[in-house]
């Protein structure tokens, strides 16, 4: 099991986000994560991110518990296994295509050289192939995503967390992010995404509906091509 | 750390303006530091130096006597009319001089001790006439005790020797009575109502105002017939080994003699005091413009932390620890002070060559044609250190903010 949650609990102030989850994530799962706004689908997936800590509850990824007072550890473990997609793309504009994508890997530890080298690499299989000098501001926005896209995978993270990925896209662009997490799942990747599209949803493997911060459903689709 | 970097650079690359104007401040605050560092302690070290050179390190005098022991009657408070006069004084010679002066030189602290009697008198030029201070000197002696010669304007200082109505006159006593050139007679006048026809055979030219406007150097016996102290002398001047040395050394002096011992540094004190006041006040100003720039520091640093928050998050969500992010924006700092340090020597040094190049008539204390510089590379390292420490203390706060932003609570904000 790649990712278990124990009756997580968040708290701010006197308002709860999250009540009692649990939840278990096998490797090579692609879950989508559903339910209204304020329900805590993104609490719920920064808290998997390990960018939040829950107010009560434990975490355990391969069966270890999360100790969130080691914030080394934990920024170490978010750098090397997990990778997070947002609505926004939130590329650093003072890089350019290539540098957003080297950026995780260079803090991991590889080499200017090897770092290049491994995000071409990334960059062409995303379809961004002789874009990689170009400034942000030079690319579509459905190309943004799909450099966000290949930052997150530039560790090869075992677990990818995405927030509502395709919000800010067109269809077409939709299609195309939901083409790559596709081929990404099926080459091992686990993917958790979380979005209130339901027909995005139709496209993962598995369907968890919350609603006032509980998980009400969780269930497994059966793929019928 | 090459993450670190890698975003430091990139943000210092990329957000050139913002660079520009940090760099530029940094640049200013240490030419600043350098130039008016070098204006000032080129001017008080030069004014020391040559106070050393030609005055005593040591001088020795008789004691000076309070009005009020020398008072001929006193009246009581009750008495309409109070009656003074001064009796004259019975102490203004130094006794059993050539025999101190034998003692002295077997200190070993002491290179030279030579005798000087002072006076003060009236030189005349044709219609002209000026006040002047008069000493009366050894030539030989001298030399070993001062460093007159070296302020001489034609080395003549033997002709004191020769000649024994001779004197040397200070470049402004000479400029003041018109006298152009050396070898005109001028009339001396003195306390005691003699007066004797001189020929100027040197003018003593030490920069220093106050010296040059007053001094004049005679042979020690000629002055001392004239004033009819046949013998006598009231000044001992000592030089020693470490001018710096010279309170100490003057200290001990004085548990031997019982004359009044007085340091360079006593003498001077109230220009050390001024040199002392000066420099607080420079100082405030320089720290000033330092704090002006480190604000400027302060507040880029500060605008690029507020509107790169959602970046920060992201490198976090990336892995970056609080400390990355703090490095990431101390390094901007940093690199930004050592740029701009090494372009504020850049300027600080042409600024300089420039200054030098100035031919300019000063007259105040100093007497210079330009200004006086010194050219001490230490300035330039204390104010590059002075705005590296002012400048990491205002990066210090903007990047420790940063470090403390939470990722969670600005991505739901956006």
């Amino acid at each position: 099991m790649l990712l278990r949650l124990e009756n997580i609990e968040k708290w701010v102030g006197k308002e709860y986000i999250l009540k009692k989850v649990s939840l278990k994530i096998e490797r090579g799962d692609f879950v989508a994560i559903v339910g209204p706004s304020g329900s805590g689908k993104s609490s719920l997936l920064y808290i998997m991110g390990l960018l939040d800590k829950p107010t009560s509850g434990n975490i355990y990824y391969h069966n270890k518990v999360i100790d969130f007072s080691n914030k080394d550890w934990i920024c170490k473990f978010r750098n090397e296994t997990i990778g997070f997609v947002f609505q926004f793309h939130y590329l650093i504009p003072e890089l350019n295509v290539l540098e957003n994508v080297m950026a995780p890997q260079i803090k991991r530890g590889f080499s200017i050289k090897e770092a290049e080298d491994r995000s071409i690499l990334l960059l062409e299989r995303l379809g961004l192939k002789g874009k990689e000098r170009r400034q942000i501001f030079e690319i579509s926005g459905g190309e943004m995503q799909r450099v966000a896209i290949a930052r997150a995978l530039a560790n090869d993270p075992e677990i990818l967390l995405c927030d509502e990925p395709t919000g800010n896209l067109d269809s077409k662009n939709t299609h195309m992010v939901m083409e790559i997490f596709r081929e990404i799942n099926q080459r091992g990747t686990t993917i958790i995404m979380v979005t209130h599209d339901l027909n995005l949803a139709k496209g993962t493997k598995r369907i968890i509906e919350m609603l006032d911060g509980e998980i009400k459903t969780s269930f497994y689709l059966e793929r019928v091509d | 750390m090459k993450a670190v970097l890698f975003i430091s650079f990139a943000l210092l690359k990329k957000r050139k303006k913002q660079t520009m104007v940090t760099l530029l401040g940094v640049a200013i605050s240490v030419s600043a530091f350098v130039v008016m560092s070098s204006i000032m302690f080129g001017f008080q070290k030069y004014f020391i130096q040559q106070v050393i050179d030609i005055e005593a390190h040591i001088t020795i005098r008789p004691k000076e006597e309070l009005a009020e022991d020398r008072l001929i009657r006193k009246f009581d408070n009750r008495s309409l009319i109070k009656v003074y006069g001064n009796r004259p004084k019975e102490k203004d010679r130094i006794l059993g001089w050539k025999e101190i002066i034998r003692r002295l030189e077997q200190n070993p602290h002491i290179l030279a001790v030579a005798p000087h009697l002072e006076s003060k008198g009236v030189l005349k030029y044709g219609a002209k006439e000026k006040p002047v201070s008069i000493i009366g000197i050894e030539p030989s002696l001298e030399v070993r005790a001062s460093v007159i010669e070296r302020f001489l304007e034609n080395k003549n200082l033997k002709a004191l020797d020769t000649n024994r109505d001779s004197v040397i006159i200070g470049k402004v006593v000479a400029r003041d009575l018109g006298l152009q050139e050396i070898y005109r007679k001028v009339v001396l006048s003195l306390p005691n109502g003699e007066i004797k026809m001189v020929k100027v055979v040197d003018f003593l030219n030490s920069g220093i105002t106050n010296i040059d406007a007053t001094r004049v150097y005679m042979p020690l016996k000629t002055l001392q017939a004239l004033l009819g102290k046949v013998e006598e002398v009231n000044v001992l001047i000592v030089k020693i080994k470490d001018v710096n040395q010279a309170e100490a050394v003057a200290k001990a002096l004085k548990k031997e003699i019982r004359y009044e011992v007085e340091s360079w540094q006593r003498a001077y004190v109230n220009f050390l005091k001024l040199f002392k006041v000066q420099n607080l006040i420079t100082y405030i100003i320089v720290l000033v413009i330092i704090t002006v720039s480190a604000f400027g520091i302060f507040n880029i640093i500060m605008m690029t932390v507020m509107e790169k928050r959602k970046e920060i998050a992201i490198l976090m969500a990336m892995g970056f620890t609080s400390k990355d992010i703090t490095l990431i924006f101390l390094f901007t700092g940093l690199v930004t002070s050592i740029l701009g340090g090494i372009l504020g020597f850049l300027i600080a040094f042409g600024l300089l060559e420039y200054l030098s190049a100035i031919e300019l008539d000063i007259e105040g204390l100093l007497r210079s044609k330009g200004f006086i510089l010194d050219r001490s590379y230490t300035y330039y390292l204390l104010g590059f250190f002075l705005t590296l420490f002012f400048s990491l203390l205002a990066s210090f706060y903007p990047a420790y903010r940063a470090s403390k932003l939470d990722p969670v609570e600005i991505f739901k904000s956006l």
